[in-house]
């Protein structure tokens, strides 16, 4: 009887010495899978220097509402904006906040382009909040999101 | 030249002091390195486009950075306006350090 469960302890040790080192390489394989991994909060805490953005009217984010292809969904960003020296649109950012890499352009605009409006066509892994941050020429941020459906997932 | 690449301004016939629209389109597969290759299973490397510059009569006016999460064969749409005669040169860089040039002669009209 001693012998035999002598053997049942030691499998057990053996099994979960084993088990381990495989859980713990599968989580380091799932970490490295996105060489540019950059969540939104981190982005936005960045580039706001943790102010934060207002939501504002004056920001209009065109997207569809679904999406049936993931890899190809036209954003359009426009701004009211004088686009004078001194009052003008600085930079405008667009994020998909689930997408692995969650930074999809920054657009630094100035005085000479006249008109503060910026369009692309961006990938969408699945469902998820389109966000448009807009830095003004004083230093505040405004913003804008719109929910994206997505049926077929356009990374991967 | 292995990308082919496009500027369009609309409307097609401008005048001095006139805002018009920009795209700047490139033939780019725009990988984002986590795709795999579904014959050999290999991980395809990623290859995307970096940064974007616009350039007019020699003045930077629009600059990108731009991530992997942006579409194959992407077109880049803001506005401009047009003041006098002059050369528009977009130049755009890939992750790999690859550096691409367009240019487009500007010549308004009236």
């Amino acid at each position: 009887m001693q012998r035999r469960e002598f053997f049942k302890k030691m499998g057990s040790v053996v099994a979960v010495s084993a088990v381990i080192p495989m859980m713990s390489f599968a989580e380091e394989a799932k970490k490295l899978v996105g060489p540019n991994e950059f969540s939104y909060e981190k982005a936005l805490n960045i580039i706001t220097s943790g102010k934060g953005a207002t939501a504002s009217p004056k920001v209009t984010l065109k997207a569809p509402e679904i999406a049936e292809n993931g890899a190809v969904v036209p954003v359009t960003v426009e701004v009211e904006s004088p686009m004078t020296e001194s009052d003008y649109v600085k930079t405008i950012h667009i994020f998909a906040t689930k997408n692995n890499n969650s930074r999809c352009i920054s657009v630094h605009l100035t005085p000479a382009n006249a008109k503060a409006m910026f369009s692309a066509r961006i990938k969408l892994g699945s469902t998820q909040d389109v966000v448009a941050l807009i830095e003004m020429s004083d230093g505040s941020f405004l913003s804008a999101a719109q929910s994206v459906k997505v049926t077929i997932g356009g990374c991967g | 030249m292995e990308n082919q690449s496009l500027i369009k301004i609309k409307p097609k016939k401008y005048a001095n002091g006139e805002v018009v629209n920009v795209s700047f389109m490139v033939m780019h597969p725009m990988e984002t390195g986590m795709r795999k290759d579904k014959k050999t299973g290999e991980i395809v490397p990623a290859q995307y486009i970096n940064s974007v510059k616009f350039e007019y009569k020699g003045k930077v006016i629009t600059t990108m950075n731009v991530w992997e999460s942006l579409s194959a064969n992407p077109v880049f749409t803001t506005y401009m306006k047009i003041d006098g005669e002059g050369e528009l040169r977009v130049t755009y860089t890939e992750n790999t350090g690859a550096v691409s040039q367009t240019s487009m002669k500007i010549t308004p009209k009236g």
